[in-house]
């Protein structure tokens, strides 16, 4: 029961918050008599997503999972080879050597602009999304990580030295536990990248995908499908947000008061 | 300046011919096709000599890519600096913002772009536009946080000296949020050059990213990397241009790290 109270307390504000928003959208709309192509009223959008007949016109059930499916894909990649990645580079300085220059420079560059690429090698669709999406959220969840597995206290390694602790030791019971802050900020940096690159390879090239969807809506002023679409992206996006910081509750149980936000 | 503080620096641009070295190699020898990956000399070539296709006029778009970067840039750095002062003028204010800023940025901002699209039609503006959306929220929030870890003890300091809240903001708390300033604004030199290059993918008939998306139309490659090269020319060219701002206005944070 204490519970329940505590995330309604924690709900409570934040859902106000919202109807308040699309009460000040809506009466914005009447007030000032804006044409549904520049702005669409709130009414409409709703309508866009939830009648029958506009849901079969925009064919909602595809465009979200193949935007959801994209999304997935490449943060599930992230993750996994990012942090393989990261270990073995921890692991081998020979690794280190090779790799951390090349990631330094690619990371720097403005990589979405290679979407074009990815649609001469891998054709329209899917793969080239899911591919521009890595492209763009790999390389600060490496770059994280990687410092993560570095910042282990001196002394605490000097000690598991002393009572010959393996290499692997060293890696499962401290590098690792130790890298999580920075690996859970790392992917919610990613978490948000990998959904900027599914879209923007979407705009590129596709035909389906909620990315698609704003384009194709946006050629016709057809503005009430580009705002839903939007709000569903946007629900996308912080729903993988949320679920990492759900992981992070999870697995660092002693980190809840400290709450480890990064400013990117 | 002696070769052993000289190697680190040379390191980066060693990386970068060493990539463009096998990347030709692997061309020359795989005899890739050309409309498949181009070799980087064949690339730069397009860039140099004279076109007989009138389509590619780098001069135009070069010209077009670069104001958009410099003129998002430049107001992003002023309007977001200064709407952070403002909001951290008042604490309460500070406080309600912060968040929303958070929340915002985790928003992916640039699927926007297609309704700026419709609200400003094609061009500069436009891709100005996006490029400011797109950078916008990680200066504020860096300037907001910076503003805002100040030590206790100092501020408790200057109170005791009555300094007045202009005299905390000018001697005390923007000198002190210059390193967080500095962070956003090298996020903020990369977010511009993405958000200008994906409004001219999605619209415009100027500039880089029109040429790489129209020769990505007709598999026309060379101008493609031609086009990526001089785009990640900017992007990087314009973090290095912040890293020195920040050598020059910090020198006492020399020895800081690197972002």
């Amino acid at each position: 029961m204490k519970r329940a109270a505590r995330v309604a307390k924690a709900v409570l504000p934040k859902l106000l918050y919202a109807v308040a928003l699309i009460a000040l959208w809506h009466g914005a709309i009447v007030a000032f008599g804006v044409k549904e192509f520049v702005v669409p009223s709130p009414l409409a959008v709703f309508e866009a997503l939830f009648s029958p007949a506009k849901a079969a016109q925009y064919a909602w059930s595809t465009h979200i999972l193949t935007t959801l499916g994209e999304i997935l894909v490449s943060f599930v990649f992230t993750a996994v080879f990012g942090f393989a990645l990261s270990v073995l580079i921890c692991w081998s300085s020979i690794a280190r050597s090779i790799a951390m220059p090349i990631i330094a420079v690619l990371n720097s560059l403005p990589k979405i602009a290679l979407a074009p690429l990815f649609l001469i090698w891998l054709g329209y669709g899917f793969a080239a999304n899911v591919t521009i999406a890595i492209l763009v959220a790999f390389f600060p969840v490496v770059l994280n990580t990687t410092t993560g597995l570095d910042a282990v206290d001196e002394d605490l390694l000097d000690l598991v030295r002393y009572l010959h602790a393996s290499k692997l030791q060293v890696f499962l019971k401290i590098r690792i536990p130790m890298s999580l802050p920075y690996v859970l900020s790392g992917l919610k940096i990613s978490a948000t990248l990998s959904v900027v690159g599914a879209i923007v390879g979407e705009f590129v090239a596709s035909s389906e995908g909620l990315g698609f969807l704003i384009k194709d809506s946006q050629a016709m002023m057809n503005t009430p499908p580009m705002f839903a679409s939007l709000i569903l992206i946007s629900a996308i996006g912080l729903g993988l947000f949320a679920s990492i910081a759900v992981v992070e509750r999870v697995f660092m149980p002693w980190n809840r008061a400290a709450e480890a936000g990064s400013a990117r | 300046m002696n070769l052993a503080t000289l190697a680190p620096r040379l390191k980066t641009p060693a990386v970068i011919v060493a990539l463009l070295a096998i990347w030709q190699a692997a061309v020359v020898l795989l005899k890739v096709p050309e409309f498949i990956l181009p070799s980087p000399l064949s690339a730069l070539e397009h860039l140099f000599l004279p076109q007989p296709d009138a389509n590619y006029n780098w001069g135009v778009h070069i010209r077009a890519t670069l104001l958009e970067i410099g003129i998002a840039f430049v107001v992003t750095s002023v309007v977001g600096i200064a709407i952070a002062i403002g909001l951290a003028w008042s604490d309460a204010v500070r406080r309600l913002s912060m968040p929303l800023f958070v929340f915002v940025n985790s928003l992916p901002i640039i699927a926007i772009a297609p309704i700026i699209l419709l609200w400003s039609g094609y061009g500069l503006a436009t891709n100005i536009l996006i490029a400011f959306l797109v950078s916008f929220f990680p200066v504020v929030i860096n300037t907001l946080a910076g503003l805002s870890a100040i030590d206790d003890d100092l501020l408790d300091l200057v109170n005791y000296l009555h300094a007045t809240k202009m005299q905390v903001f000018v001697k005390l708390r923007i000198p002190n949020s210059l390193p967080y300033i500095f962070t956003g604004l090298k996020i903020c030199s990369t977010m511009c050059v993405v958000g200008a290059i994906v409004g001219e993918f999605i619209a415009s008939d100027k500039g880089l990213g029109y040429i790489i998306i129209n020769s990505q139309y007709t598999m026309d490659s060379p101008p493609i990397y031609a086009g990526l090269m001089l785009v990640s020319l900017f992007g990087v060219s314009l973090f290095a241009l912040v890293g020195l701002a920040e050598r020059i206005l910090m020198p006492w944070a020399r020895k800081g790290v690197e972002a």
